[in-house]
C-alpha cells in the first residue's frame, strides 16, 4: 500500500502551480517572457515574475550559445511568441551579458496593486536597460568639508600635470 | 665438463618427467629439480607456457562506464553527504566485485539465506530496471519459474549478496522493462542453467533491438502513451496506427522538451565523478 500520495506531497517540487495547467503555466511565462525581452523591464505579480526571473536567465545562458547553434535558435523561436524578438536577443541581449556568467535579472518589489486582491507586485528587468535606475543611486553631498579639500587636492594635481606637460613640449622645441 | 653435462642430462630428464606427469606447482618442480641435479645449483627453468601480453589493448580503450548509481539526484543536499557515500560504495565495491551491466541483460545473483540448504541461493534473470542512487542502488531481476514470473530486486551493495555475474551483456532500447509484465512469457524466460556468453571489455556494447510482442490489453500500465516513449514493444500487432496516433496526440506534452526546469545536465559532474571513482579504485 502506497502510503505517501505524490499528488497532495510537493517535497522538492520547484515550480509553483500557476494558470489552468501545465501547459497553460508554460504559456503564460512565455508571454511574459516576451513581454520582458521586448520592454526590458515589466510588472507582474509577485509569484509570476519569481518564474520568469528563471526562465529569463536559462534563455539569456541558450542565447549565449549562438544564432548558429539549432538547440538554442529552437528554444529562442518557441519561448519567443512574437519572431521579431528573436534578432534582439541573439544580438542585443547575448553579447550584453557576455562577460557575466550569472544574475542578468533583478527583481524588485512594489506596493500591492490597487484591486480589490490587493495582490504582490514586483518589477523585474534585465540589467543593462536605458531606464533609470530602480534603486536610485545614493550621490555623496559635494558641499561637505572633505569632499571640498578632496575636490582643491583633485584640481591641484591636475594643474601641476598640466604644467609638466607645457614644460616637456617647450623643452623639447 | 661431462658432469655438468651428465647433470643438465638429468635436469632436463627430470623436466621432461615432470611436464609429461603435468605437475602445475612450480615450487615442486624446482625441488624434484634440485633432487636430481646433485652439484650445480637449480638453473633458471622457462615457464612452460607461454605468457601472452597484449600490448594493443591498454587501460584507455576499454570502455568508459560509470555505474548510474554514482551520479547524485538533482536536489538541496549537501554534495559532501554524496561523497561520503561514494566512498563508501568504493570500499564495498572493492569487497565485491559489481561488473558492468546494463538494463536488459542477463544476470546470475548469488545472496546468503539462512534457511536454504547451502546457505546460499541463485537467482538468475533479465534485469528490468536500474533505481536508486547511492549505497541503496537497487537492481530487478524477473524470469519465470515453472509458469509462474518472478521478479526479485536486489540491493547493489548489500552485504547479504556474494556474487553478481553477468552471462550476457547487452542493452536493450528501452532504459526500463516493466512493459515485460504485459509481454508474452517467451521473452522473460531466461534458462537457470544457462552458461555465460563471452564479452570483449572494448567496443560498443551490443544493443539487442528486438520489439517484443504483448499480451491482449489491458496492461498494468498505459505503455503506449508517450510519457513512457517505449521504442520495444511491437505496438503494429496491438493496436491500429489510428489508435496509436490517437493516444500518442492527446497525451503528449509538446513543451516539455522546452521547459527548462526539467533540464538535468550530468556530463561535467560525470566526468569529474568518473575520474573520482577511477583514482579511488585504482588506490
Amino acid at each position: 500500500m502506497r502510503l505517501t500520495l505524490q499528488t497532495l506531497i510537493s517535497h522538492g517540487r520547484v515550480a509553483r502551480r500557476m494558470g489552468l495547467g501545465p501547459e497553460s503555466r508554460i504559456n503564460m511565462l512565455r508571454n511574459i517572457l516576451t513581454g520582458l525581452v521586448r520592454h526590458e523591464r515589466i510588472e507582474t505579480t509577485l509569484a509570476r515574475a519569481d518564474e520568469v526571473r528563471f526562465y529569463a536567465e536559462k534563455l539569456i545562458d541558450y542565447a549565449k550559445k549562438g544564432d548558429t547553434d539549432e538547440k538554442a535558435m529552437k528554444m529562442a523561436s518557441f519561448w519567443l511568441t512574437e519572431k521579431d524578438l528573436v534578432p534582439k536577443l541573439f544580438k542585443v541581449l547575448a553579447p550584453r551579458f557576455e562577460k557575466h556568467s550569472q544574475g542578468f535579472t533583478r527583481m524588485a518589489r512594489l506596493p500591492n496593486r490597487e484591486n480589490l486582491d490587493r495582490a504582490k507586485m514586483a518589477v523585474l528587468e534585465y540589467k543593462g536597460n536605458p531606464f533609470p535606475p530602480l534603486y536610485p543611486v545614493k550621490k555623496e553631498n559635494e558641499l561637505t568639508l572633505i569632499n571640498q579639500l578632496l575636490k582643491g587636492y583633485r584640481e591641484e594635481k591636475t594643474q601641476e600635470l598640466y604644467m609638466k606637460c607645457t614644460e616637456n613640449v617647450t623643452v623639447n622645441n | 665438463m661431462a658432469a655438468c653435462t651428465r647433470g643438465l642430462k638429468n635436469l632436463l630428464t627430470s623436466i621432461k618427467f615432470c611436464r609429461t606427469l603435468q605437475f602445475q606447482d612450480e615450487r615442486f618442480l624446482c625441488t624434484s629439480a634440485l633432487r636430481f641435479a646433485n652439484n650445480e645449483p637449480p638453473k633458471f627453468v622457462p615457464p612452460s607456457k607461454p605468457v601472452i601480453i597484449n600490448k594493443t589493448q591498454t587501460t584507455a580503450s576499454t570502455r568508459r562506464f560509470l555505474s548510474p548509481e554514482f551520479i547524485p539526484p538533482r536536489g538541496r543536499t549537501d554534495p559532501f553527504k554524496y561523497f561520503m557515500e561514494r566512498r563508501d560504495m568504493v570500499r564495498r565495491r572493492k569487497a565485491l566485485n559489481i561488473p558492468e551491466f546494463y538494463v536488459g541483460s542477463i544476470l546470475a545473483v548469488t545472496m546468503a539465506d539462512a534457511n536454504a540448504s547451502g546457505k546460499t541461493n541463485r537467482f538468475v534473470g533479465i534485469c528490468i530496471q536500474r533505481g536508486g542512487r547511492g549505497l541503496g542502488a537497487t537492481f530487478v531481476l524477473r524470469n519465470i519459474l515453472n509458469g509462474q514470473g518472478v521478479e526479485i530486486c536486489y540491493e547493489l551493495y548489500s552485504p547479504r549478496i556474494q556474487t553478481i555475474e553477468v552471462l550476457k551483456l547487452e542493452k536493450r532500447l528501452d532504459s526500463n522493462l516493466m512493459y515485460l509484465r504485459d509481454a508474452l512469457p517467451e521473452y522473460s524466460t531466461v534458462d537457470p542453467e544457462m552458461k555465460p556468453v563471452p564479452f570483449s571489455p572494448t567496443g560498443e556494447v551490443p544493443v539487442n533491438k528486438l520489439k517484443v510482442k504483448m499480451c491482449p490489453k489491458p496492461w498494468s500500465k498505459h505503455w503506449e502513451r508517450p510519457q513512457f516513449a517505449i521504442q520495444g514493444i511491437r505496438f503494429d500487432l496491438c493496436m491500429t496506427p489510428k489508435q496509436m496516433e490517437f493516444v500518442q496526440k492527446k497525451y503528449a506534452k509538446p513543451w516539455e522538451e522546452y521547459d527548462m526546469l526539467k533540464e538535468y545536465d550530468t556530463s561535467k559532474l560525470e566526468e569529474q565523478i568518473f575520474a573520482e571513482v577511477q583514482q579511488e579504485m585504482n588506490k
